[in-house]
């Protein structure tokens, strides 16, 4: 519980964590709204096609924030200091702190997992209430089954982010990889049009979890996210347990 | 105590450290001196928990690092670099620390006064010189109030106004009864703080005793360090 309570106050006295909530706040919220403008006249004339993904859209995109905060756990702790201070880095104090390894990877990752429910529950707070704001009457009700979908595929996002960044040791590679997927090109999306297994990769099968034009149920779709999740969570551990930290 | 037990590391092909053993006892100041590269550090991570030996034991009052219950009140450490994230102050660096170990806030104030850090306690670690840096680090090894100090060239970096001032804190910290283990490659510095010396050259340990012991018939540590290191080296004097 003292190395969780660390973990948090490291998170929380990090700048950059600032900018991950405020993006993971924000950008789903306006992603949702650009989405609800452009669909408003089908939606009032009763013929978009699209009226269930209207608002999901902005939480499936949107994950960016979630992704600084899962990497930037971890990332903080290996970022070299400058060659005139020594080019020491936080993990050297970190696991003199805690002696145990394995408890410090659960503190952190309980640490990520508390902020990453309360952050995407902002998200979601916003992201309805600019949908609601521009379709008004028209917007459709969000259910909570597919809002706790949401919360867990943000969630399990940020442990995916922060597994990765434990076996890089750096943030610039996951982060990269992860944003861009999320955002810009959609590798994991394209390959889905290429074959069937590419349904299996976190993302895709995750948002399946609210997303309603799914390959598996909401229910199959969290478990396959949530076993690449455990995978990850176990070989990161064990790699972690060996590593020499001057390595 | 401190007890190093015939540790062997092994990185990629090399043999960095070939069967180091060594004791730090309670009640002294040890000075562990070597050139740089000689083992020193690799020595000091490995009785931390930090890297692993490849054979060996190093022990902290009978028991290996991953075992305590908690480190920060048994053994605090001071390693390279400042071992802070450099976006945040200093005194939330060590908040963070006390969380660990589930010490208070005024705990923190205190080990700032101790080490001089209170006025720039506000400012972040990026901003800071070495030897504030330094102090800092200081001052986390200091937050638990432990029995044993683990410091890694702590007398690098500073003014003479800070060798001054970690001289004489370590020698009121080891007359009051407590174990200080150092390392450093400066031996001026060094002669004037320690009870016990323990020389490393090349990962192995070619001087281990008081003081007086190692320096022998040298007229100072540093001429026997000198002689001991190049001896060892194969190079003659």
């Amino acid at each position: 519980m003292r190395a969780f309570n660390a973990e948090l106050s490291k998170l929380f006295s990090l700048p950059g964590i600032w900018l991950a909530f405020l993006i993971g706040a924000f950008v789903p919220a306006v992603i949702a709204a650009l989405d609800s403008t452009a669909q408003k006249e089908e939606i009032i004339a009763g013929v978009s096609t699209r009226l269930s993904e209207v608002g999901y859209i902005g939480l499936a995109l949107g994950v960016q924030g979630i992704i600084i905060l899962g990497v930037l756990a971890v990332s903080s702790e290996y970022l070299t200091e400058s060659s005139e201070s020594g080019g020491g880095n936080q993990i050297t104090t970190s696991l003199t702190v805690v002696s145990s390894r394995f408890h410090f990877l659960l503190a952190k990752a309980s640490a990520v997992t508390v902020i990453g429910i309360l952050l995407s529950i902002v998200a979601i707070l916003t992201t309805v209430s600019a949908t609601n704001l521009i379709l008004g009457e028209y917007a459709p009700a969000f259910e909570a089954p597919k809002l706790i979908g949401v919360v867990c595929y943000w969630t399990f996002t940020a442990l995916l982010a922060f597994g990765i960044t434990i076996l890089t040791k750096n943030g610039i590679i996951p982060l990269t990889v992860l944003i861009i997927n999320s955002s810009v090109v959609a590798v994991s999306y394209l390959l889905s049009k290429v074959t069937k297994l590419a349904f299996y990769l976190p993302d895709i099968a995750g948002s399946n979890m609210f997303m309603s034009d799914g390959f598996h149920t909401p229910f199959t779709g969290g478990l396959i996210m949530f076993a690449w999740v455990a995978v990850l969570f176990i070989i990161a551990v064990i790699v972690f347990h060996r590593r020499d930290v001057a390595s | 105590m401190l007890t190093i037990n015939n540790v062997v590391k092994h990185r990629g092909n090399q043999e960095i450290l070939s069967g180091v053993s060594f004791k730090a006892r309670p009640g002294r100041v040890t000075g562990f001196l070597g050139p740089n590269g000689a083992g020193k550090s690799s020595t000091l991570r490995i009785l931390l928990g930090l890297d692993r030996a490849t054979s060996g034991s190093a022990l902290i009052d009978g028991v290996p690092f991953a075992e305590l219950q908690n480190p920060l009140a048994t053994v605090g450490a001071a390693l390279d670099g400042f071992g802070a994230h450099r976006m945040r102050t200093g005194r939330a660096h060590l908040r963070w620390i006390a969380r660990a170990a589930g010490l208070s806030h005024s705990r923190v104030e205190e080990v700032l006064e101790i080490v001089g850090l209170t006025n720039v306690a506000g400012k972040r670690v990026g901003t800071y010189s070495l030897g504030m840096g330094k102090r800092l680090g200081m001052a986390a090894a200091l937050l638990g109030d432990p029995e044993i100090l683990v410091l890694d060239e702590p007398v690098n970096g500073l003014d003479p106004e800070g060798i001054r001032w970690i001289r004489t804190f370590l020698r009121e910290r080891a007359e009051s009864g407590k174990t200080v283990l150092l390392s450093s490659h400066l031996m001026g510095e060094l002669a004037e703080t320690v009870d016990d010396v323990v020389i490393i050259n090349h990962g192995k340990v070619v001087a281990d005793g008081t003081l007086e012991e190692v320096i022998g018939n040298h007229s100072t540590l540093e001429e026997a360090f000198f002689a001991l290191t190049s001896k060892n080296n194969g190079d003659g004097v």
